[in-house]
């Protein structure tokens, strides 16, 4: 379906609500404690990083830390993960609806992961510890962050939650100080690694703790009252920031529409997702309704994650590096979100691979308003961490590894006036690192024998978008392979005439040096046997504008860097070389350029997101919708 | 170019600081212990003329100088500006794109037009050699010869001026990378070469490429830069050694510092550490922290028990799009705060202070120059602390005026607030800014910054240090001479160092300590070799072992120095118990009964230089008397008060006063707060006690 505005009213309609002004505060404090919050939460983030024992902690970056108000709003979040914005919050409040307010002590430390507060998959153990100052609770600290191991299987597709792993409900590991030991054997006896288990926790109980005494500190400072004064002025402030951004959107219903390949077990069967954004003065609206119900595959998400997809959005769009992240930012947003959906699963649907839909929310928000504000959305990303997990037993001792291989990147969409960035972490992710090759090999009976980019790979368009990359792993030992790739026919699009980038794809090559494709991008419980490799291609972004736009220059630049291919100059660029070099005949390729240019824009290439895979192609997923006489000469 | 002659022993050490605005020489006289000062306006087309011209404004003679020590931006300048050298990087077949993959983050993760770094050298010239060798250090594929000699023509018909080279594993095994760079030098006469493992030799191959390729990217600039410095040394009859400052605070020979550029890329701000450390050996401090505040940016670092705390790498040009260095240097945190800091106010109606910088051009409102914005300094001219006519000894007129109509205007008027609030604020939220930047490098490595003395420096530091100070609980500030010249002072002050890291993954509990100290040993033999002919008859050798290590399973590990007792008696329990402690120090756990790995041997050898003694200055105990008095703004008194300004060359050894007071030298002002004690040391520190209601 291609981007449609239902209805556009040019004139804007007055702003409903304004920011509580009326609220007094003195700006040099506010301003004070504003950097304040944003230092304790970087501060818990480091102490976090830096204690934990599990590299998804620690390079992933797959955790947020956070400080909330006694009523669970959000405070300041230190990202991690941008889908966390929820989760956190989400989960104090649900803590305290648990115990309630009375039913909180002071060096306390709560936990759960229940999957279905949290919205997202069981390896999320999220801590918080009760705030008090004078005997009143005046606010959360909270940690969330990815074990290696939370037990349940380790290969295959998971169908319910229980074969997930340990589900530990709303607890008090500590209750004032004292921990809980029986609740400690519990999850020692859970899980397959328990030394970085209780490691992870007791680095999550330390980070908790640092905030929360940072937080007592400002007040010790500036009093209580100030403090939360200043904190309700700060969140005003990034509501009216918020407000001022969402006003200059034309007011109007914009929907679009983008599908993922499949829920594991469907094999093929496309699962739509369907958005609808509502502007109407400075409010927004994200009516999420449409969106595919849950699946019977582990793809699904609880409504923490629905909600923080089109939060993650919102931000992007209107308030992207004002910090700290905190409520007021979201106040001009509404989210209708019914229960049932893939991203407001309820129990007891698996959870395990939560994170790879809400990336294509974010982004199909991103094209539903395409239209309204051309020079702020982004064209489609890889939308995928290309995450694969791997276990086996080292060599010497027999001792088993689990590794999470992949985390390789991959091309982002083009935008008004800017290529798409290439080999860069999805939207799910933020300040992800990959894991050197050279520790890597160190650790694990395995040799990387490539890490590179995937020419070719990046949607053409006036603006490009970013390229994907290619990385090649070889067993030494044999081990155990899984991988849950999405998009990889449903590839991502691009935007006002820009062509989608390549899909994801995974292919693993055998001892004889034959490659094997699978092309619906899932490998369960293959065992790779040493000699084999697995390679990982991750998509390209979505082009920006029609490719017959784009500057000769910078064709003949990517040519020469070997960012695109030849070939690909020609078909998508009209690119005309003179014969018997890379020297491009301008006037051959003005001419071909205003030749290709009606066919070019009678085909919607925003909409180009399905793709018949082709098996054997080692590069570019081919493009065979659409026009297949045009795809003769394109792409 | 050692130039030491033994007849004739000149008696003067000379440091020359060259930064992006001013040229600081420091002439030391070894005989009569003192020092003099030239700041000159920094030469951009010719930058040694600038010294030469620092040395005569210090009224002194290269030809009677024994020591000359040299810090420049030319090498951070060269990768920030993007004016190096074209440079092709040779690296392990399938790996060419790592240095524009990175680490693939989006350290600002809502922000969809966010940039990824820019890798110094492009795609076309980043070539694959067939090799490999394996994490173990085992040949997996042989290098291939011929193709380096054929590559090496080609690099040769492209006009390339320098080569990085960096292969997979090479700190396990360099012999590929070794025999690359001897083919490449062969077949390329006078080409630039560097190899990743003479300058890492840490395991993390994107950090490794992004080092070398910076190191060959500025190499050929640097080093024809250090050439003309010496061959004007030379034509004004200089007969002493030249040393170059390291990021790591040590000193390098000029044909080091020739081949290993990538080392002085932070020399200013290190030396200031180096400084740092240097006032407390003489007032007798343990710990102290290093401030340094500028025009644009402000800066921590710390001595903790006497030793200069270091970190392993940096990212030049900033944590989101910076580029990777990854060496040894002094651990130093920096924010985009300082008196050209601009102040506005944010949609919502939040009062902001900086990142944005008025820079020196157009500068803050009052320098006149078309500035617009208020900024930090403006501030502190409408609360009295800066005046009108006595800014850079009087050099420069200030607009004070535009600045009270700037701060008005932008600022007070639109939230309401008195004029004099704003501007008292906005230095507030400055000096809490900064001291987040402390909070950085002490809190987040487990350290209370309330334990520390805080060292100010930087022309805008002795101005903020007590507001940063009271913020932290720190009790005491320290604002030595010539603050405005601290970076070249601190270089007198420096040793030559020679810094190794070596990966080494291992068990500490089956650790082969002959093994171990076999590689130690020949990090030492280098360095010293390195170092023997520099400290030959003025200083002695030293060596520092120290090893990063992790709880097995751990990515994140500290470095435990590793005394030479232990080493000997390979004593596994005593190491294991040190790293605990040190961890538990820096993380605030630590687990004994988990078995630890080390992950890198690192090894400092250090050739001690004799430090020159400074002149005690005269002391009295008589009341000073202000060289006039102002009025200045302090919220304690709600308002201006009569303040007494000194001259700080008037004042003597134990002389002492309360705030509130000011005391002014060139280059700087330092601001003595409501209910703080001043006294003055022997050798001239203001030594401020804060006043800690």
């Amino acid at each position: 379906m291609a981007i449609r505005k239902a209805k556009t009213k040019r004139v804007k309609a007055a702003p409903k609500k304004r920011a509580a002004a009326a609220r007094k505060a003195d700006a040099v404090v506010t301003e004070i404690i504003r950097n304040g919050l944003v230092a304790i939460t970087e501060q818990m983030k480091s102490n976090l990083m830096r204690t934990a024992c599990n590299m998804i902690i620690y390079e992933a970056q797959d955790f947020t830390v956070g400080l909330f108000d006694a009523s669970g709003n959000i405070v300041s979040i230190g990202i991690g993960l941008p889908m966390f914005v929820r989760g956190m919050g989400d989960t104090v409040k649900a803590m305290t609806a648990h115990f309630g307010i009375d039913g909180i002590y002071p060096e306390d430390v709560l936990l759960t992961n229940d999957a279905y507060i949290t919205g997202s998959h069981l390896n999320h153990m999220t801590f918080a510890v009760p705030i008090f100052h004078d005997k009143t609770l005046v606010g959360f600290s909270a940690c969330m962050a990815h074990w290696q191991d939370i037990g349940g299987s380790l290969d295959g597709m998971t169908k319910d939650i229980y074969s997930e792993g340990l589900q530990v409900p709303i607890v008090k590991i500590y209750e004032r100080g004292k921990p809980n030991k029986d609740i400690f054997a519990v999850i020692r006896m859970n899980v397959r690694l328990p030394e970085r288990a209780i490691g992870d926790l007791n680095a999550q109980v330390a980070a908790t703790r640092l905030g929360a005494r940072c937080f007592l500190d400002l007040i010790k400072r500036y009093g209580r009252d100030a403090l939360l004064g200043g904190i309700a002025t700060i969140m005003d402030h990034a509501e009216a920031i918020a407000r001022e951004q969402v006003l200059s959107i034309p007011d109007g219903t914009y929907v679009a529409e983008s599908f993922m390949d499949d829920d594991g077990i469907d094999k093929g069967q496309r699962v739509p997702i369907k958005v609808k954004v509502i502007v109407a003065g400075d409010e927004m609206t994200v009516d999420l309704t449409d969106v595919s119900k849950q699946v019977k595959g582990f793809y699904n998400s609880g409504e923490a994650t629905g909600r923080a997809c089109c939060q993650v959005a919102f931000k992007c769009l209107t308030s992207a590096v004002e910090k700290p992240i905190n409520e007021g930012s979201f106040r001009p947003l509404k989210i209708i979100l019914p229960p049932g959906r893939v991203v407001s699963a309820v129990r007891p649907s698996p959870m395990r691979w939560w994170m790879t839909f809400p990336m294509t929310i974010v982004d199909t928000i991103f094209k539903a308003l395409a239209p309204a504000i051309p020079d702020r959305v982004i064209a489609a990303h890889h939308a995928d961490l290309m995450s694969c997990m791997i276990n086996g037993r080292m060599p010497g001792d027999g001792r088993i590894y689990l590794v999470s291989g992949g985390l390789i990147g991959g091309g982002w969409g083009a935008k008004q006036g800017e290529d798409g960035a290439s080999a860069t972490i999805c939207i799910n992710d933020g300040d992800t690192h990959n894991s050197p090759v050279e520790q890597i090999e160190a650790k694990y009976p395995m040799i990387v024998e490539r890490y590179a980019l995937r020419e070719d790979s990046g949607g053409a368009g006036k603006w490009q978008g970013g390229l994907g990359v290619e990385k090649v792993v070889r067993a030494v030992n044999e081990f155990m392979f899984n991988v849950q790739i999405e998009r990889v026919h449903c590839r991502p699009w691009g935007l006002f005439g820009g062509h989608p980038g390549a899909g994801n794809q995974i292919a693993v090559r055998a001892a004889g040096g034959e490659e094997l494709n699978f092309p619906s991008g899932k490998v369960l419980a293959r065992l790779l046997k040493p000699e084999e490799a697995y390679i990982l291609r991750s998509g390209g972004g979505g082009g920006y504008g029609t490719p017959l736009d784009r500057p000769v220059a910078k064709v003949e630049s990517d040519l020469r860097e070997g960012y695109i291919s030849r070939e690909r100059a020609e078909r998508c660029y009209g690119i005309v070389f003179r014969p018997g070099g890379n020297e491009v005949d301008l006037d051959a390729t003005i001419a071909r350029r205003a030749q290709l240019r009606p066919s070019f824009e009678h085909l919607d290439w925003s909409d180009a997101a399905e793709t018949e895979h082709d098996d054997h192609s080692a590069a570019d997923g081919a493009f065979t919708t659409g026009n297949p006489a045009l795809f003769q000469r394109c792409c | 170019m050692n130039r030491r002659s033994d007849s004739d022993l000149p008696r003067a050490r000379i440091a020359a600081d060259v930064g992006g605005t001013f040229t600081d020489v420091v002439a030391f006289d070894e005989v009569s212990g003192v020092s003099r000062y030239g700041k000159t306006l920094t030469t951009p087309a010719h930058l040694v003329e600038g010294i030469i011209n620092g040395v005569h404004k210090a009224d002194s003679q290269l030809s009677g100088t024994r020591l000359f020590l040299h810090g420049t931006t030319i090498g951070i300048n060269t990768l920030i500006e993007r004016t190096g050298a074209k440079t092709a990087l040779l690296t392990t077949k399938g790996f060419r794109d790592i240095y524009e993959i990175g680490r693939i983050n989006r350290p600002e993760a809502y922000d969809l037009f966010f940039q990824k770094h820019l890798p110094l050298i492009p795609r076309e010239l980043r070539i694959e050699v067939t090799e490999r060798i394996s994490a173990g250090g085992a040949e997996l594929i042989p290098l291939d010869e011929q193709e380096i000699v054929s590559i090496a023509q080609r690099l040769k018909a492209m006009d390339v001026e320098a080569v990085a080279i960096l292969f997979l594993h090479c700190y396990a095994n360099a012999d590929h990378e070794i025999r690359a760079k001897r083919i490449i030098e062969e077949q390329c006469p006078g080409m630039f070469v560097t190899s990743s493992h003479e300058l890492s030799q840490e395991y993390r191959e994107y950090e490794r490429t992004s080092t070398v390729a910076a190191n060959a990217y500025i190499g050929p600039r640097v080093r024809s830069y250090l050439q003309e410095v010496d061959e004007r040394l030379a034509l004004e009859k200089f007969p002493g050694t030249f040393f170059v400052v390291q990021s790591s605070g040590g000193l390098f020979d000029v044909s080091h510092a020739q081949r290993e550029c990538i080392r002085m890329l932070e020399s200013g701000p290190a030396a200031g550490v180096i400084g740092t450390q240097a006032v407390c050996k003489r007032l007798g401090l343990a710990d102290a922290i290093a401030f340094d505040m500028g025009g644009t940016t402000a800066k921590a670092g710390v001595v903790l028990d006497g030793e200069v705390m270091m970190a392993g790498n940096i990212m030049i040009g900033g944590y989101t799009q910076g580029l990777p260095i990854q060496i040894p240097l002094i651990d130093i945190q920096e924010v985009g705060t300082g008196g050209g800091s601009i102040a506005r106010i944010e949609t919502g109606g939040g009062l902001r202070v900086g990142p944005q910088s008025a820079g020196s051009s157009p500068g803050p409102v009052c320098y006149g120059l078309g500035g617009t914005e208020p900024t930090v300094t403006d501030a502190n001219l409408v609360l009295g602390r800066l005046a009108p006519d006595r800014f850079l000894g009087g050099d420069m007129k200030l607009d004070l005026e535009g600045a009270k109509r700037a701060l008005q205007t932008k600022i007070a008027a639109p939230l309401g607030m008195n004029m004099l609030d704003a501007a008292n604020g906005i230095i507030l939220i400055g000096a809490t800014t900064m001291s987040h930047v402390v909070t950085r490098v002490t809190t987040e490595r487990g350290l209370d910054a309330g334990d520390f003395a805080m060292v100010a420096y930087g022309g805008a530091g002795p101005l903020h240090a007590g507001l940063v100070a009271r913020e932290l609980r720190i009790p005491k500030v320290i604002i030595p001479l010539s603050p405005g010249h601290f970076s070249a002072t601190g270089m007198l002050m420096a040793d030559l160092r020679r810094d190794f890291v070596r990966t080494w993954f291992t068990r500490l509990d089956s650790v082969d300590f002959a093994a171990m100290c076999k590689l130690y040993d020949a990090m030492e033999a280098e360095g010293r070799q390195a170092l023997e002919n520099d400290v030959a008859g003025s200083g002695k050798i030293s060596t520092v072992r120290a090893a990063d290590l992790r709880y097995a399973g751990q990515e994140h590990s500290v470095t435990v120095e590793l005394p030479m007792q232990l080493l000997a008696k390979g004593d596994r329990a005593g190491i294991k118990k040190r790293f605990d402690a040190v961890h538990a120090q820096r993380f605030g756990f630590n687990s004994p009964n988990d078995p630890a790995e080390i992950v890198s041997l690192h090894s400092s050898v250090i050739g001690r230089l004799e430090k020159p003694v400074p002149k005690p200055l005269r002391r009295s105990t008589k009341p000073v008397k202000p060289a006039h008095r102002r009025k200045v703004y302090f919220a304690e008194h709600k308002g201006f008060v009569d303040t007494p300004v000194y001259a700080r060359s008037d004042l003597p050894a134990g002389a002492k006063f309360k705030g509130p007071a000011l005391v002014e030298e060139y280059a700087s002002t330092t601001v003595v707060f409501p209910g703080d004690k001043l006294e003055v040391g022997k050798y001239g520190d203001l030594i401020i006690t804060i006043d800690r209601r």
